[in-house]
């Protein structure tokens, strides 16, 4: 326990919170669809990195500036989520859960395979905004990309509070998550919400997936299922339904995976952040924030 | 013909796979660990022929016991939850026994030649059928033999109380229980049984390609698993042989002419099936041919029936 390794571990455990935050917004975007259709998007992750391949192609065929990138992969993102939500969950009856999450998977497959056709399989650079700054707090280095990926964050989930509180839309929207059908019989649109949750989701997904390739500085199709799992895995920990426990999930995940990066190193990573996933599932079943669980 | 042999040799493995997968679907839980207990079953099937030089048969056997045993060993954990936290741990324990064999290294020296799992290159060399001079139809009869005896034991268990006990708690498991049904119990049985199948699907499937690793194990098979039976239906075992003529067959070798377009309208189609037929191809019931001979053709008793 010398100095340099606490150096280390608090560097690692900075950087790990900052990343996190992209796996709180793929954590929501779970949570949120989950909460309006009781339904699994296992499509979501690939939608969302789908969304941020828009971006890269307006940066590689205009050259637009990193700003304008990220907005396009955020709104592409919502739109190709409207397809999903119209392709996978629209048309397959309320009565048959499995067959919306067979077709999620189909779409899963479409998506991936459609980005490894059109990247040709080849990893990719993505613009990033102050990669070269750092901001040194002692002998901790903040890298400004990070920061960069975590202000951003911070601000859509700022963007997805305010629309859920004081918007008549949120309203709708949490109505129906609470009550479909009394939600319904009060004039609302379920249908009209649960396509607008899909979008809403998509937005924050494409914004996670630009994030995630910003930080790491190339995108690749790969990254889909890394982002499916996290994702996932994040809802767990913070509770299926809670927006706050998927924020709490997202920095846990984010600051568990670099400590264990540290540790043990990059090919037993995963498998502790598995572990930990498993001590929530066997300690509280429910994740942090969730309620007690109800018959679904 | 040695192509069609090898085609008949796929069907088979994935058909075992599909079926581990039928099992607890049939409880209604979806488990996205059926990759990783494929994977459980390769590795030591392969370990029992290759590095140990047992006969296939008790190998794969043995595989399937293990297998069942880690399955029933994570079931109580993991169906402690259900819906979605389910698929999530599933999913979650298939990754950490990919991961797991990804870090495995194990060698044996066997007649001066380095045999077993060596990490992220895999487990080579698992060469029992071409050692002992199996031909290609020996092969795919072995295989076919295997598959046929788990469908006809998971057809009869269906026709017995305890497939009305797997539907009951698939059905609603709260009217299940009330009935005195222990669901953790039916459950896990079913997660067993699930994983014995597997491991069984997994030990030939490392024979029929010789060399196994990590990557195969991935996410993409776990979806594959519970691909075929939600595809084919859960009526009976039928369906998801079907499914797996349907994926592996018409998707992945008819569409072999498109190329590359192959792959993108094999997820399309998929979603275009289930929205056509929401319970799966053959639909949510057993065929029932036996029974609509003896009653007969009258239109009304046949929708009752139905």
């Amino acid at each position: 326990m010398d100095y340099f390794f606490i150096i280390d571990f608090v560097q690692s455990l900075a950087d790990g919170l900052l990343f996190g935050t992209t796996y709180a917004l793929i954590g929501i975007g779970f949570t949120l669809i989950f909460g309006v259709m009781r339904k699994l998007n296992l499509a979501y992750g690939a939608a969302a990195l789908a969304g941020t391949y828009v971006g890269l192609g307006l940066f590689l065929t205009f050259n637009a500036p990193p700003f304008v990138v990220f907005l396009a992969s955020a709104i592409g993102a919502g739109l190709i989520g409207l397809v999903v939500y119209y392709c996978c969950f629209r048309f397959t009856p309320e009565a048959h859960p499995m067959a919306s999450l067979l077709a999620s998977v189909g779409m899963l497959l479409f998506l991936e395979e459609m980005m490894t056709h059109v990247s040709h399989g080849m990893p990719h650079p993505y613009p990033s905004v102050l990669s070269g700054a750092t901001l040194e707090l002692g002998d901790i280095w903040i890298r400004g990309d990070l920061l960069f990926v975590f202000g951003i964050c911070v601000v859509a989930m700022a963007l997805l509070f305010w629309l859920l509180y004081r918007t008549p839309l949120g309203l709708a929207t949490r109505a129906v998550s609470q009550q479909p059908r009394a939600a319904q019989l009060c004039g609302i649109d379920s249908a009209r919400v649960n396509a607008l949750t899909f979008v809403i989701a998509g937005v924050l997904g494409g914004t996670a997936g630009a994030m995630t390739a910003a930080a790491v500085g190339i995108l690749s199709p790969i990254i889909a299922t890394g982002l499916t799992v996290k994702g996932l895995i994040v809802v767990v920990i913070g509770g299926l339904g809670s927006i706050p426990g998927a924020i709490i999930g997202g920095l846990l995940v984010g600051a568990a995976e670099n400590i264990f990066l540290l540790l043990r190193g990059v090919t037993e990573r995963d498998i502790y952040v598995m572990l930990l996933l498993f001590l929530f599932l066997t300690l509280r079943p429910g994740g942090l924030f969730g309620s007690a669980a109800t018959r679904d | 013909m040695d192509f069609y042999f090898g085609l008949l040799q796929i069907f088979g493995v994935h058909t075992l796979l599909g079926l581990s997968a039928y099992v607890v679907l049939l409880t209604g839980q979806v488990s996205m660990a059926q990759a990783g207990f494929y994977a459980i079953g390769a590795y030591t099937a392969g370990a029992g022929t290759a590095m140990f030089g047992i006969h296939i048969l008790p190998a794969i056997i043995v595989a399937g016991l293990v297998t069942a045993v880690i399955a029933c060993i994570v079931g109580f954990p993991a169906l402690r939850v259900k819906g979605l936290m389910l698929v999530v741990a599933t999913l979650a324990f298939g990754e950490m026994v990919r991961l797991f064999f990804f870090n495995l290294t194990w060698q044996v020296d066997r007649g001066g030649e380095l045999v077993g799992p060596n990490g992220a290159e895999g487990f080579r060399s698992i060469r029992y059928f071409p050692e002992h001079g199996w031909e290609v139809w020996h092969v795919t009869a072995f295989i076919w033999a295997v598959v046929i005896v788990v469908m006809v034991a998971l057809w009869w268990v269906d026709r017995t109380r305890a497939g009305a006990v797997l539907r009951a708690v698939g059905h609603d498991e709260t009217a299940a229980q009330s009935i005195g049904l222990n669901l953790t119990a039916v459950k896990v049985g079913a997660m067993t049984a699930g994983g014995f199948i597997a491991g069984l699907g997994g030990g030939i499937y490392a024979h029929t390609v010789t060399h196994i690793e990590h990557g195969v194990f991935g996410v993409l098979l776990a979806t594959f698993a519970i691909a075929y039976p939600i595809l084919g239906g859960l009526g009976s075992v039928f369906g998801t042989v079907i499914a797996v003529l349907f994926i592996q067959g018409f998707l992945i070798e008819g569409l072999r002419f498109l190329g590359d377009w192959r792959s993108l309208l094999f997820g399309a189609l998929i979603v275009l099936a289930m929205n056509l037929r929401p319970t799966g191809l053959l639909g949510e019931h057993a065929p029932r041919w036996f029974r609509r001979r003896k009653t007969g053709s009258e239109p009304l008793e046949l929708k009752e029936a139905n």
